[in-house]
């Protein structure tokens, strides 16, 4: 796997799964990055820039997430966002 | 007899008797589908553009008005405004305009159709449920697009207000003053609506079935206290709810009123009760609420919400004029009581299974020990005011005690050498909040001035569970006879020792805790603001005696369930009218 082209997998630890809150701060993350990111759960993949998606993927607390990113920031990208995860999403704003 | 009586979840307090203001975003908005010609899509598309782009100036200015202590509503709205920005939303309704060639109204129906279904699957409920914030943002387009946007901020008398939701943005839109009661169709007790009640103390109830067969204007009787809300009241129901109106109002107001008494037994005995408190903001409210001083400041509130760390002078002046503002009372500063988890930021990836178990409070610090010394600077800095106090917390024994005094004797004589002004005897304490300070509280005594007992974490840590877990938080028991033990050893160890000994947990501010503490003779307890006014009511109609026949009781107690039932009794039989008006963390 090279620089460009990561990816993770992290466990959800957010008590009421990934609901709009968590959804939006990890989307706002997402778009710091000019990489291409999408996140996996239960054999699908989306956009991890679109809140919207993320909440179709409705996973719920203790997931296994796939993070992917593809492009010159993507390792910077999958940590920031597994940072958020593993953190609990509790970076407060 | 009412004509009617609707049943839903009690989550705040109180009983209000009026008439009704139905809102209801959808009334007058009902969609249809209209089939448009080819010709029509980008004509379709654009009032689509324009009602999200109008949304979301609405909910930015909204988001402007939310004052810093609705936090949590302000992160809510957030995520609405993310979804609103969120190109793949109205482009999934804009392609079903082009696909289906019908009225953007139609199309923004199925955009969200199709994100209800993929939310019905899961089989998690509080996920589930999230699918209103969806609703809710498609709910202002659709007002957008019907170009007459709900406008519910003006009422000419106070009502009580239904909804099927209250999101947060409409709470913060509607009059809040003109409203004495809130009633939803949706929401449990997590719902939005409850929290904002609470906070304003109005009476609400969420979860009300058949709720929208009401209208507006209809007389009603909203009982916050179980749950009901009586259509058309009788005269009988009239009058016996008009008393207890009557006399919860008398309650609350008689409460309020002598807030500024101390709080002493009938025999005497004094306890002091101080605040809580996280923001700036709150010292009024310690003022109001007869507080007398503040028990525990907590610090994190300047680290987080920012990139940065603060510097040591913003810190210092936050902490100077906290103590001037509070002064002669005293201010017990609590240094930082973070997780790794929390400022992770500025400190590098962190890998935690278990942050509860990890790398925070004063072992985060002493990982951390710049930034550990420039709060230590602040806050001696600060000292020189002389109503100030320093109390570390999750001090787990002595080694590490002595380490962290260490470190704040070097940080003195750094000052000193730097011919600052500090307070030389201000006083210096620790949480005790883990069972093997408890265990050691002897020891630990003989080094410090003063012990607070955080019980939220001692509960969580002397029984094993994560009280934000739901599978377990049935374990969270305050009464406890392990618990209870702890407490009244550290109690008791720190007066052998000769210092004082504080109590800063919820159990401070619950009713049904308040007497047995008593009884152990703790010197304070520290407790959020708006529950020192009731707490200091029932100490003042208590006598000592019977706190501490109270306390022999229960220590005796096997289990958890017996002493529930000894403290339920005491009060019920002491203090019906705190049964009645209060809720506490013993379960029935």
């Amino acid at each position: 796997m090279d620089e460009n082209n990561q990816e993770i997998l992290v466990s959800l630890d957010s008590e009421f799964g990934l609901h709009a809150r968590p959804a939006a701060l990890l989307a706002r993350e997402a778009q710091k990055f000019s990489s291409d990111i999408w996140l996996g759960f239960d054999g699908r993949e989306v956009d991890a820039k679109s809140i919207l998606d993320i909440l179709t993927l409705a996973a719920p607390n203790g997931s296994t997430l796939r993070i992917l990113a593809r492009g010159s920031d993507a390792q910077d990208a999958v940590r920031h966002i597994r940072r958020l995860i593993m953190g609990r999403f509790e970076e407060k704003g | 007899m009412a004509k009617e009586i609707l049943k839903g979840i009690p989550v705040s307090a109180g009983i209000a008797i009026g008439k009704t203001y139905y809102l209801n975003r959808g009334e007058n908005t009902s969609t249809i589908r209209m089939d448009i010609d080819k010709g029509h899509v980008p004509e379709e598309k654009n009032r689509l553009r324009e009602a999200f782009s109008l949304a979301l100036n609405d909910l930015e200015k909204i988001r402007k008005k939310i004052p810093r202590e609705l936090k949590e509503q302000a992160a809510i709205i957030d995520s609405h405004i993310m979804l609103l920005k969120d190109r793949k939303f109205q482009n999934a309704a804009g392609d079903y305009i082009r696909k289906d060639m019908i009225n953007a109204e139609w199309a923004l129906e199925k955009a969200v159709s199709d994100i209800e279904k993929a939310f019905s699957r899961i089989e998690d409920e509080y996920i589930r449920e999230r699918i209103q914030d969806v609703r809710l943002v498609a709910d202002r387009v659709r007002s957008q697009l019907h170009g007459s946007p709900a406008d519910p901020g003006t009422f000419t008398q106070r009502m009580i207000l239904l909804a099927p939701d209250l999101s947060p943005a409409d709470t913060i839109e509607l009059q809040l003053d003109k409203i004495m009661a809130f009633a939803t169709i949706s929401g449990g007790k997590t719902s939005h609506a409850g929290i904002i009640a609470r906070s304003l103390q109005i009476p609400a109830i969420v979860g009300v079935e058949g709720l929208n067969e009401l209208r507006h204007g209809q007389f009603v009787i909203l009982d916050g206290f179980n749950g009901k809300i009586i259509v058309e009241p009788g005269e009988d129901e009239l009058a016996h709810y008009t008393e207890l109106k009557y006399q919860f109002e008398e309650y609350q107001s008689q409460v309020n009123r002598n807030c500024h008494l101390p709080a002493e037994t009938i025999d005497g005995y004094k306890i002091q009760v101080f605040a809580n408190i996280e923001l700036f903001e709150e010292v009024a409210a310690v003022i109001d609420n007869g507080g007398e001083g503040i028990g525990l400041y907590r610090t994190e509130y300047s680290f987080l919400n920012r990139d940065d760390l603060p510097t040591e002078e913003e810190l210092f002046e936050e902490y100077r004029d906290l103590a001037s503002i509070i002064y002669p009372h005293k201010l017990v500063i609590r240094t930082l009581d973070l997780g790794a988890d929390k400022i992770a930021s500025q400190f590098g990836p962190i890998r935690e299974a278990n942050p509860a178990l990890g790398l925070r409070a004063i072992r985060f610090c002493r990982r951390h020990p710049g930034l550990f010394k420039m709060q230590l600077r602040a806050i001696l800095r600060a000292s020189a005011a002389g109503n100030i106090s320093i109390m570390f917390p999750m001090i787990s024994g002595m080694q590490e005690l002595l380490e962290v005094k260490k470190m704040y004797h070097s940080v003195r004589s750094e000052l000193k050498a730097g011919k600052v002004d500090f307070d030389p005897t201000m006083p210096m304490g620790i949480m005790v909040e883990l069972p093997s300070a408890v265990l050691v509280a002897d020891l630990l005594a003989r080094e410090v001035d003063f012990f607070s007992i955080g019980t939220n974490d001692l509960i969580q840590y002397s029984l094993g569970i994560d009280r934000t877990n739901k599978h377990v938080s049935y374990l969270y028991q305050p009464l406890h006879p392990a618990i209870l033990r702890s407490i009244k050893h550290v109690v008791d160890a720190g007066h052998e020792a000769g210092i004082e000994v504080s109590l800063c947990g919820e159990v401070a501010s619950d009713p049904y805790c308040v007497p047995i503490l008593m009884g152990m003779q703790i010197d304070s307890i520290s407790l959020n603001p708006q529950a020192i006014p009731g707490i200091k009511r029932i100490v003042r109609q208590a006598t000592m005696d019977e706190c501490k026949e109270l306390l022999k009781r229960v220590l005796e107690s096997k289990d958890v369930q017996e002493s529930n039932r000894l403290v339920r009794e005491m009060i019920f039989t002491r203090f019906p009218e705190e049964l009645m008006f209060y809720t506490s963390l013993i379960e029935e």
